[in-house]
Order: C-alpha cells, then structure tokens, then sequence
C-alpha cells in the first residue's frame, strides 16, 4: 500500500470512527467494568515498556501505542 | 467523590495515557488523598548462543494530585552484554576482524556466523510526565525522556491533548513528539562504505553524528459496550541525520564464487583477513502505522487484542499481532498466556555482502533486523495480589526469531552455506506494584 493512500485510509478510519461512535457507549452508571485496572489499554505500563524496547532493539519496527523510551537499540 | 465518577476519570486517564506512552498505573485516587503508585520491574532477557543478554530495573512512580492531576516518574537501568552479528557472511576459513575500538582485533573459526564480543553497555533511561484536565472535557499532557548510553544520548520532549466527545465515550487524542539523538561509537564513526582496517589505523572514523526523530499520534478510543473498549491509533514517524548502524559492515567478495576476498595486514600490523565495508543506510526514514486494540471483558475474563500494520520509505511492511488472556483463578490471582506473532519484509537496501569490481549500490546493510523475518512470542504471566493491597506477577516467555535469505541475494558459494541468523531469546520478569 502506497504511504499517502495508508495516511488517508488511517485519518479516514479514526473520522469515521469518531463520527460513527456516537450512537455507541454506555450511560455513566455502567462503567463498573471499564473502570477495573484489567481492563485500562495499558493495564501494566512498565511492562508495555519492556516490551516496546525489546522488539524496537530487534525488530524494524517500533510505535503504534504511543512513543518509545529512547535508545540505540544497535545490539 | 462518587463511584461512577472515579470509573470516568480511570477511564479517561487510561484513554489519554496510552497516547503519551506512560500509562495510569491505577484508577485515579481520591482527590483528598494525594498519593505514590510504584510499578517496578526486574528483567532479564537472554539470547542463545552466548548473544545478546540483558538485566534491567525499571521503576515508574506516578503521584496524583486534587483535580485529576498526575506527575508521572520512570527510571530504567539496563546493563547489556553478549555478542551480536557483525553483518559479514560465514567463511571456510577462519576471518579477523578489527574491534569497532581500533585497539584490537579477534578471529572467528572457519563456517561460524562472525558474531562481534565486544559489546558491554549500561543504559540509563530517565522520564517525566505530567498530565491535567483542561476544564471539563479537555486534557493535555507533557514529557520528557532521556537515555544515556556509553556511546549513545537520547533526548526528546512529548506533548498531548485529548477531548471527549458523546457522554465520554469517545475519546479523540493527538500527541507530538521531538527527539535529538547523539551517536559516539567507541573507536569513532566509520566513514560508510570504507573499509575496515588495521588495529590502530583510523584513518576511516570521524566523530559524534546525529539523528532527529518526530513522531505523531492521532487516535480514537471509543466505548463500545458495558464490557467492550476499542482504540484506533495512526502514527507518523520521520527520521533523520545519522541512522547508520556504526558498528554493521558487510563482506566485500567475488562475483562468481561469492567467497570474501581476502586481505594482508600491513607488516606487523593485526588486522582483517578479509576485504569488508562499513554500512551505509539512507539518511532519511519516513514510517506510517496503524494501531488497533481492543479489550474485551468475558465473565472475569479479560482478552487484551490489538493489531499493527507499519510500513516505511525503506519499503519495509509488518503486521504485529498481540494477544493476551487475563484468566482469574479465584479472588486474588490470574493466570495470563499471552501469544505474539510478527512478521516484516526486507528493506529495500538489505543485502549480504557487496560484490568486488562493481560500483556500489548507493545503500546497503546486511544487519539481520533489516531482512525478512518472522517472530513468534509465546509466554506465560502468573499475578496474585498481597493482603497489603500490593500486586506482584512473574511472566516468563520464549522469544523466536527465524527468517529467509532472498535467493538472489546469494552469489556461488554462499547458496547453501548462507542462512539467516535465527534467534531464540528468554524473558523472565518480575513485577512488584505498590501504594505509597
């Protein structure tokens, strides 16, 4: 896939998902479950950490959940 | 503070935190009680073969203030030694290299992979973060991060800005991020494509090189239902400067044998044996992605899935697939397997070795992580949480990496001799979480 194409198709996507959502969700009083620590998009942050800095040392790839720790990642 | 009122706040941190790459540690307290969370880890990750191993403390303390305020603290230590691929291709005969320090050089047996011994650093990793609403529906957050190796400083500076939409159900956030990083290989930096010389001789090597990385987030997280919470993140990332890996050369060898050409030493000096070349990589990366995750909760169970294609101008693809199961066994533990599948092509400069009498291509690497391969991750993390109210975990997993030389990539002799430098690598972990 081209880059240009895949930047739009990704803006494309997160518009329509913000402009489809909003008939989506829950009413205040039901976000028991959502609020427990295992359900958190990141549920143990050093964790993520370790991980995003292991594959980034040994991988071609890096990101997508948010910005890396720093670091040659050269061995 | 009410109950519900606290499930927003978690949630929104939750939404806001992985868009800025330190996430909440835990639900927001309560505002008349501000308060530390520490989240510590102790690490070990060890590659086969006597290569990379790793022992690493990480510590993250978060602090919330009144009004949903947060300062968030990270510091990691890793102390890294092992050997690695230098980047030149297996011989029949034994091949001397010269260390990336200039001061002295060593041999690797005939047919083996020519692994480099020399690397021995600490890395310091230090961050700051701070985050706050503005007014009711906004919330904004800033960082800093620095890392400190031997040869190697990173420094950048992060910003972001969230808003809800629809009752707080959808979440939609930016954040930017700006990054200067300061290459000091010991020995100095090999001029790229010069050859490797003598012990002693560094006629090749210039000084420190830079690179400047900016990184862009633009993402989504919406609720979907009572136990279903969806996030879509695009991410932009540009490079450049120095992205060259200083201590990666290739094989210079012989169009039609394939065999590396050989070398002599100037008289009484130590040196290569054969003809090699330093790397030399573009001086500009450009690299879209796109994140997709999910958490879905399943009567106590907790399925944590998300999917990443990347894609970059040095034409490498990847798909990432992670998933993980958070299984209760009774009130205070769980069991968590957790699988993760990747795969990427090779760039379009990844080659072996660089033929003799040919000009050279304007790029080449023969680093193994620019190639084609596939990884597979498969672990196991047990938690239980203390009386105290403390959790701790163990996780231990089997890291595998196996890839594919491309066939025309391969020149006489190397067919059959040549074959990627798969990897098998343990992580084992230990995570202590605690209120203070």
């Amino acid at each position: 896939m081209n880059k240009p194409l895949l930047a739009s198709f990704g803006i494309a996507t997160l518009l329509a998902l913000a402009s489809g959502c909003s008939t989506m969700g829950v009413e205040p009083w039901e976000r028991d479950i959502l609020a427990r620590d295992d359900m958190q998009l990141t549920a143990d942050p050093v964790e993520a950490a370790i991980d995003d800095h292991i594959y980034f040392s040994k991988e071609a790839s890096s990101g997508g959940r948010g910005f890396g720790g720093g670091g040659c990642g050269c061995n | 503070m009410t109950d519900s009122k606290k499930s927003v706040s978690a949630t929104l941190a939750a939404a806001t935190c992985s868009l800025l790459g330190s996430a909440p540690t835990a639900p927001v307290q309560a505002q008349e009680e501000p308060s530390w969370d520490f989240n510590t880890a102790l690490l070990y990750y060890g590659e086969d073969n006597d290569r990379v191993q790793d022992l690493s403390l990480n510590i993250l303390g978060k602090r919330y203030f009144v009004d949903d305020r947060a300062l968030t603290l990270g510091l990691t230590v890793d102390t890294l030694t092992g050997a690695t691929p230098n980047g030149a291709i297996r011989q029949g005969v034994p091949q001397t290299f010269t260390r990336p320090s200039g001061s002295s050089a060593y041999t690797i047996p005939a047919s083996e992979l020519p692994l480099d011994d020399t690397f021995k650093d600490t890395r310091v990793a230090l961050s700051a973060a701070w985050e706050q609403p503005l007014g009711r529906l906004w919330k904004t957050g800033v960082g800093f991060s620095g890392s400190f190796e031997y040869d190697y400083t990173h420094l950048g500076l992060n910003g972001s800005l969230s808003r809800d939409f629809n009752q707080r159900n959808t979440t939609v956030s930016a954040g930017l991020a700006v990054a200067r990083d300061e290459w000091d290989p010991v020995g100095g930096t090999p001029i790229p494509f010069s050859p490797m010389l003598d012990v002693g001789d560094i006629g090749n090597k210039t000084g420190t090189e830079t690179k400047d990385v900016i990184d862009a987030v633009l993402g989504v997280t919406q609720v979907i239902s009572r136990n279903l919470l969806v996030q879509v993140n695009y991410s932009f990332s540009n490079s450049s400067g120095y992205l060259t890996d200083p201590y990666k050369f290739l094989s210079l060898v012989d169009g039609v044998t394939g065999d590396t050409i050989t070398r002599v030493p100037a008289p009484g000096a130590e040196g290569p044996s054969h003809e090699f070349r330093f790397e030399r990589r573009p001086d500009d990366r450009t690299k879209h992605s796109l994140y997709t995750q999910a958490k879905y909760y399943m009567g106590g169970k907790v399925l944590d899935a998300s999917y990443r294609y990347m894609t970059d101008d040095w034409e490498i693809d990847s798909h990432t697939l992670d998933l993980r199961l958070r299984w209760p066994l009774g009130e205070r533990s769980y069991v968590e397997p957790h699988l993760r599948f990747y795969t990427q092509s090779e760039a379009d400069f990844y080659t072996i070795s660089l033929v003799d009498g040919v000009e050279l291509p304007a790029f080449a690497s023969a680093d193994y992580r620019l190639g084609n391969f596939d990884a597979i991750t498969a672990g196991l993390k047990y938690g239980w949480k203390t009386r105290s109210g403390s959790e701790m975990s163990v996780r231990a997993e089997l890291y595998r990496q196996s890839g594919t030389i491309p066939g025309e990539l391969l020149i006489g002799n190397q067919v059959g001799r040549e074959t990627y430098p798969d990897l098998d690598a343990i992580i084992l972990q230990f995570s202590y979480q605690f209120g203070w």
